[in-house]
């Protein structure tokens, strides 16, 4: 149990008081064998922090850090998931891919294979999980559970239909027995859908609607579908509720088709994992026209605000704009933009911008900042508590956007193309939502998420091909390595007292560590 | 998430009707719609992961409709050599894919251009309907305002503008002309010398130029002095600072430059 261990002792040096472990206690579940310390879940625990208790590399020595092992996947695709390491395993993904990967050596254990399949093979994000499973989302929408010691199938379940045009990058949520599958889909109007499923047996235990099923009397949304929920929530024990970012209405750019704020789109949504019933919402962007998807990570965080020890979820959205709520209620603590935003006129009574007409698509065109890729995107934060930082990768960009009758009420239903961005990494104070620091990033948009750890290290990538590892007081960069465009989040963990940070360059996974001792 | 796609259907119909219609390119002409769907379908899973599944651009590669390199229709072997070998130094990996759904993708891409510019087309933004603006009041913002006179001018680069660049590319042009002068570097090297030359990578840890003589340099940021001179700032400042009746004045004062 040396793994709990190490983490109820981080736990108490958290300002989070419910460090939510329900994960590690999993990972203890897995396999017999001695791990160390894991990363066992899509975000390395349940609130979504991304921040380590791991101290090993620390600002004064993280310049000796050395590369252990590379491990190259040989495929196309750019690694764009985390990696899971449980039980001295890590589990890493691209569309259709599954390696599982010793961590201390980087060799591979096995790779499963997806058969070839039409879905769309646009990311990955990475697998859960649980018992002797791993769990993986297809292109096609399918979730296949395969076995942890050999990668054999053993089961194979449709999620959503492909056909139709849903597909899957999904990293699933586990929640006790229930795991949380999310998928994408907005090419085409179609409701979003978060699906419960049995890890045992496969079988569907509820679906979420965060716009209604067809033949849904009324229209609690303005006639908008959409609202995909395709990127994976974090979970509170103590309020037993499952917190997920919502993705943009359908159709995309046509907003007279769809007058309202065409709820629950770009929501934060707040639901029961036994029922799958609402709890509560926050819309980040009401009537959106503009692909803002609001999927980005709502960290949990236990701390004070304004001198009262609040329970509050907090995200950097694709819109430009940081949210804090009160994740018991869903009301609105702050809001305050930390990315370039000209879009809207003012923030309503419920913290919520308000939408210029004005910056609508029309059909000579509106420029407007974020562009569709937004003031952030998929790519993770990291909230250090020592600090109060959210460490986020943003993104200052203009888009001009499109849209007249001709373009329709289906799908894309408009046009939009980027002008020019540049990106830089933003440690946001959660209290205030000041930018306390920011660390330019180059030229258009990062792809890598960011990891902090005890020692007030923080590790992203820039948008050249660089990893960095960054002071977290200041932003300084005290370590860096060219290899190549990171795609993905930074993990760590620790095994035989040895402390690894794994990046993904390109199409390849590197793990760094300090030297041995000779 | 970036989501660029047509209805399958609607797509195949439009193909079908453009054959009839549209003076196609030559490679489009010789594909057969079978060839198209297949290529569209090859298309949507190595190539949409970066592209978009309809080829106009995805989370990390560039709209295709809008290349260079396939509004060139005699630069078919090109285009099958970028897939082929990629193109590494932008991120993009090499594809092993058969002779065949090379010949498909190929098609596929240059018939999603053919068709973002057809009349009536989805997601089309014709010349008309860029029109909103008032060409005086962006002839003073140019001259103004706007700081476009310290840089263009109406007789000298300017001249002939509007009969090269129209509508859509013409605006996009105008607020950050991506592909235009180039920035210059001069690096002070600790020897005492100086270098000189347009710039060739410039990240936080690395400056390099490539010198008159087309020879590429490059240093440790931290150890050379060195100043860029990069003509695109200005674009990039002003996008903050256009009001979209400026964008569509200026747009119309230079489409006056004939």
């Amino acid at each position: 149990m040396t793994t709990c261990t190490t983490f109820w002792r981080t736990c108490r040096r958290c300002v989070s008081g419910a460090c939510l472990l329900a994960p590690f206690v999993f990972a203890a579940l897995v396999v017999a064998q001695s791990g160390g310390d894991a990363w066992t879940t899509y975000h390395g625990d349940y609130t979504g922090q991304r921040h380590s208790g791991l101290a090993q590399i620390a600002p004064d020595n993280v310049h000796q850090i050395t590369l252990t092992w590379a491990f190259a996947t040989g495929q196309t695709a750019a690694i764009k998931a985390t990696p899971i390491l449980s039980n001295g395993i890590v589990y890493v993904t691209s569309p259709d891919h599954v390696w599982a990967i010793d961590a201390r050596s980087g060799h591979q254990v096995w790779h499963y294979g997806y058969p070839a399949n039409e879905g769309f093979h646009i990311g990955h994000r990475g697998v859960a999980v649980y018992k002797d499973s791993v769990f993986f989302t297809t292109p096609d929408a399918h979730l296949v559970a395969l076995n942890a010691n050999d990668g054999k199938v053993k089961w194979n379940v449709v999620v959503a239909d492909a056909k139709k045009g849903y597909w899957s990058t999904n990293a699933p949520l586990l929640v006790r027995n229930h795991l949380l599958v999310g998928v994408a889909g907005d090419f085409d109007n179609l409701p979003g859908i978060l699906t419960s499923v049995d890890p045992d047996t496969g079988q569907t235990q509820w679906v979420f609607y965060s716009t209604p099923p067809p033949g849904t009397p009324g229209s609690p949304s303005d006639g908008a579908t959409g609202g995909q929920m395709w990127m994976t929530g974090t979970y509170d024990p103590q309020l037993n509720l499952v917190f997920v970012g919502t993705g943009n209405p359908t159709p995309v750019l046509n907003g007279p088709a769809r007058q309202g704020d065409n709820r629950w789109t770009d929501s934060i949504v707040a639901i029961n994992p036994d029922t799958g019933k609402l709890a509560w919402g926050f819309q980040a962007t009401r009537h959106d026209t503009h692909d803002w998807d609001a999927a980005e990570v709502p960290v949990l965080v236990d701390a004070a605000f304004n001198g009262a020890s609040t329970k509050m979820v907090m995200q950097a959205s694709r819109n430009g704009y940081f949210y804090v709520l009160d994740r018991a209620t869903g009301h609105s603590l702050l809001t305050k933009p930390f990315a370039t935003a000209n879009w809207a006129t003012g923030i309503d009574q419920d913290g919520r911008p308000i939408p210029n007409p004005a910056k609508e698509p029309a059909r000579d065109g509106r420029l407007v900042a974020p562009d569709e890729s937004g003031g952030t995107n998929y790519r993770s934060p990291s909230f250090d508590p020592k600090t109060g930082l959210l460490i986020v990768s943003s993104h200052d960009a203009y888009g001009i956007y499109f849209f007249k009758p001709d373009h329709g009420a289906y799908g894309w239903a408009g046009a939009d193309y980027g002008v020019f961005g540049k990106s830089a990494l933003r440690a946001i104070d959660y209290r205030t939502g000041d930018i306390k620091w920011s660390h330019d990033l180059g030229e258009g948009a990062s792809g890598a998420g960011v990891m902090t750890t005890e020692s007030g290290l923080t590790f992203t990538g820039d948008t050249a091909g660089n990893v960095l590892a960054l002071r977290t007081s200041d932003g300084a960069t005290l370590w860096h390595a060219g290899i190549g465009r990171v795609g993905n989040s930074p993990i760590t963990y620790q095994l035989d007292g040895r402390q690894y940070v794994l990046v993904a360059g390109g199409a390849s996974l590197y793990a760094w560590a300090l030297p041995e001792a000779r | 998430m970036r989501k660029r796609v047509r209805n399958l259907t609607e797509s195949l119909g439009a193909v079908l009707l453009l054959y009839g219609l549209l003076a196609v390119a030559p490679a489009a002409q010789q594909a057969s719609p079978g060839q198209l769907q297949s290529g569209q379908r090859v298309f949507a899973a190595q190539c949409g992961f970066c592209h978009g599944r309809d080829a106009m651009g995805g989370e990390t590669g560039p709209d295709l409709t809008k290349s260079a390199l396939v509004r060139d229709a005699a630069a078919g072997e090109k285009l099958r050599a970028v897939v082929r070998d990629g193109r590494v130094d932008k991120g993009m990996p090499a594809f092993r894919l058969t002779d065949a759904d090379l010949t498909a993708v190929v098609a596929f891409i240059r018939d999603q251009k053919i068709k973002t510019e057809s009349p009536g087309a989805r997601r089309s933004v014709d010349v008309a309907d860029l029109q909103t603006g008032d060409a005086e009041a962006g002839r003073r913002y140019f001259n103004g305002a706007g700081r476009c006179a310290a840089c263009h001018s109406p007789s000298g680069d300017f001249a002939g503008l509007a009969t090269r660049l129209q509508g859509l590319q013409l605006l996009q042009r105008l607020l950050y002309p991506s592909n235009g002068r180039g920035a210059k570097v001069v690096v002070d090297l600790p020897s005492g010398g100086t270098v000189r030359g347009a710039l060739a990578y410039h990240d936080e840890f690395t400056i390099a130029l490539t010198d008159d003589d087309g020879r590429y340099h490059s240093w440790s940021t931290g150890q050379v002095k060195f100043k860029v001179d990069n003509p695109l700032e200005a674009h990039a400042e002003q996008l903050g600072k256009y009001t979209d009746d400026d964008m569509h004045n200026v747009l119309a004062y230079l489409q006056t430059l004939r």
